[in-house]
């Protein structure tokens, strides 16, 4: 049976375990806590992953002493959360408490074994299918649990914490044990992804939206890092224009029409370093395609168009998904190359998205998604012309793009690079130039998408990302 | 389709007496305006409709640019060179594409524009500003 688990912003973490923090320290005899709200990814019709959308810290009078200093969260503030579930239509509650006594492991109390269910059962009375996670913090541990009815729970497997930096703490009551010793396969990328690092990597499942240049690469680095499983998304052919620049894709593949999601999946599983590679052939504009990324734990952007790209950072913050967008660009005039330009962007929860970055373009993104006979009509029109540019594309520098979106996934799980992580990590090969970009230069303070996200952290419970297959194939393009 | 935005804008422009309303052609949507005053002559009428597309990913931050004009009309007892693009039959009407674009020094901004900002630069067509762009 697959690991449940569940996702967390790190800002949410840092200021729970901040607001917790009075149970470890003094006399110890006060328990602290707090009730947040949950949505849920689901793959195939079952939850994969809840995530903490929002904690509405406790107001006075909301968190009540009992005997033995226990806490119980008094009625009010169950139903104001529980009122909040039901309003916005999320999955349901998760509480968090202390044992102010658990400085190494932590485990629910008896206590807490009988008041779950009691909690539960009240809950799906007033909203049937109320769902109820409740977790235990030790001074360094935390177990965690789900309760889908009051005799039906689940463990938690592991709390993943996204922003700076991807955090997996077990959710067994323990501390985290040593890594396990890795295959010798790896001895040598220990220094910037050691055991601990390697071992998750080792676990997850990292989806890579586009199978061209940039995206093959992607796959080759994530397999040879020690990745478990690669979820590779491309609705296109191997074409001979690919062929510079598409890891393992040959003429026989142009000949035959293979698909370049399946090109990448004979290529990489061929290598035997134990990767599953899974091709989906459909386009991420895709709502069916998009849903596929409930699989991932994390997600790369190897596209050419701003708006899979917006697609996917709105996805990022709706399922606290970490996304790495990369892409490289070489721009010419009629004196010759005036830049190579390859590019990193981070995106999480606390950073910015790719419109705040001015990486897309209101007036691209309007383009690309009118319908195929509108765009023709608008192209008729001229002044479009800029917009229909092919980019050319050379694999050399499609590596360096591939290598600073990796490196950036390898400090996620093992910080070593300077902190934070700029904005945009721009490199410019002409001039020399590596850049850190410490400003979202279109920043808009009040962005729907990464600053006052009604939908963050909703996963399945909020809107429909994609778009219908009817809508996604207008929207095609030409040399589609 | 991310158009949750823009049917809200249209909804509220409708509460407030404009004449519009969410069309779509296909799975295009489109914003058919009616009632925009225009300087006759030289048009041929004081009022006329128009179309303005609607990318679907209006939600995410998309500009708009440019817009239809419902066929026939007549400029001086003539065409406008500006209306010079093609045919799109919407709602057993045909609208005809008009190249009014925002300059480059003075782009459609997500910030401030919308779509009520976008039916003011369409009106400019029709007044004294857009009688200028058909002589020169």
């Amino acid at each position: 049976m697959p690991e449940l688990n569940l996702r967390m912003a790190a800002t949410d973490w840092e200021r729970l375990r901040k607001h917790c923090a009075h149970s470890f320290r003094g006399r110890r005899d006060r328990e602290y806590g707090a009730i947040g709200l949950l949505g849920k990814r689901c793959v195939e019709g079952a939850i994969r992953e809840l995530i903490v959308s929002e904690i509405m810290w406790p107001e006075d009078g909301d968190v009540l002493a009992k005997p033995h200093h226990a806490l119980t969260f008094s009625s009010r503030y169950m139903r104001r959360t529980h009122m909040a579930v039901r309003k916005k239509g999320l999955a349901g509650l998760i509480t968090f408490h202390t044992h102010p006594r658990a400085d190494r492991e932590v485990s629910f109390s008896f206590y807490d074994d009988d008041q779950d269910p009691l909690l539960i059962e009240n809950l799906q009375d007033l909203w049937p299918g109320t769902l109820l996670c409740s977790v235990v913090l030790g001074k360094s541990s935390q177990q965690g649990r789900l309760w889908m009815s009051p005799r039906g729970q689940a463990a938690l497997a592991s709390l993943v914490i996204i922003g700076n930096s991807l955090r997996y703490l077990p959710l067994d009551g323990r501390p985290p044990k040593p890594a396990p010793t890795p295959s010798e396969i790896f001895d040598r990328a220990l220094a910037v992804t050691g055991s601990g690092a390697l071992a998750i990597l080792a676990r997850r499942t990292v989806a890579v939206v586009g199978a061209s240049g940039t995206g093959s690469l992607i796959c080759e680095l994530l397999a040879r890092a020690g990745c478990r499983r690669i979820l590779v998304i491309d609705h296109d052919i191997v074409k001979l224009a690919n062929l510079n620049r598409i890891l393992y894709a040959t003429k026989q593949d142009v000949d035959l029409r293979h698909p370049k999601a399946e090109v990448l999946k004979r290529g990489i599983e061929s290598l035997g370093l134990g990767c599953e590679v899974v091709p989906i052939v459909g386009s991420i504009l895709d709502d069916k395609v998009m849903l596929r990324l409930n699989d991932a734990d994390v997600v790369f952007g190897c596209v050419d168009k701003d708006y899979p790209r917006m697609l996917l950072c709105k996805y990022a913050f709706q399922h606290l998904v970490p996304y790495i967008d990369v892409g490289a660009e070489i721009g010419g005039d009629q004196e010759g190359i005036v830049s190579t330009d390859t590019r990193m962007n981070y995106v999480a929860p606390g950073r910015w998205c790719l419109r705040c970055t001015g990486l897309v373009s209101a007036r691209r993104l309007a383009f690309e998604s009118l319908t195929t006979a509108e765009r023709k009509r608008k192209i008729a029109l001229g002044y479009s012309d800029d917009l229909l540019l092919k980019q050319p594309a050379v694999m050399d520098l499609n590596m360096r793009a591939a290598s600073s979106g990796m490196m950036t996934l390898r400090h996620l799980l093992q910080p070593f690079l300077l902190e934070p992580l700029p904005v945009t990590l721009a490199e410019n090969l002409v001039t020399y130039n590596l850049k850190p970009i410490a400003l979202a230069r279109s920043r808009n303070d009040t962005c729907d998408i990464c600053r006052v996200n009604t939908q963050q952290g909703f996963g399945d419970c909020g809107e429909s990302i994609g778009l219908s297959a009817e809508v996604a194939a207008a929207l095609k393009w030409e040399d589609d | 389709m991310q158009i949750g935005k823009a049917k809200a804008e249209i909804d509220r422009l409708a509460l407030l007496d404009v004449s519009i309303e969410l069309v779509t052609q296909g799975v295009q949507p489109f914003a058919l305006v009616g009632g925009i005053e225009a300087t006759s002559p030289p048009w041929d009428r004081k009022l006329y409709d128009i179309l303005i597309a609607i990318p679907i990913a209006y939600d995410l931050g998309t500009a708009l640019d440019g817009f239809y004009l419902a066929l026939p009309y007549k400029f001086q007892n003539g065409e406008h060179n500006r209306i010079n693009g093609q045919v799109v039959s919407v709602q057993n009407r045909d609208w005809k594409a008009v190249s009014w674009h925002y300059p480059d020094g003075k782009p459609f901004r997500l910030e401030v524009d919308n779509i009520e900002s976008h039916i003011i630069h369409c009106r400019g067509f029709f007044l004294e500003r857009g009688a200028v762009n058909a002589r020169t």
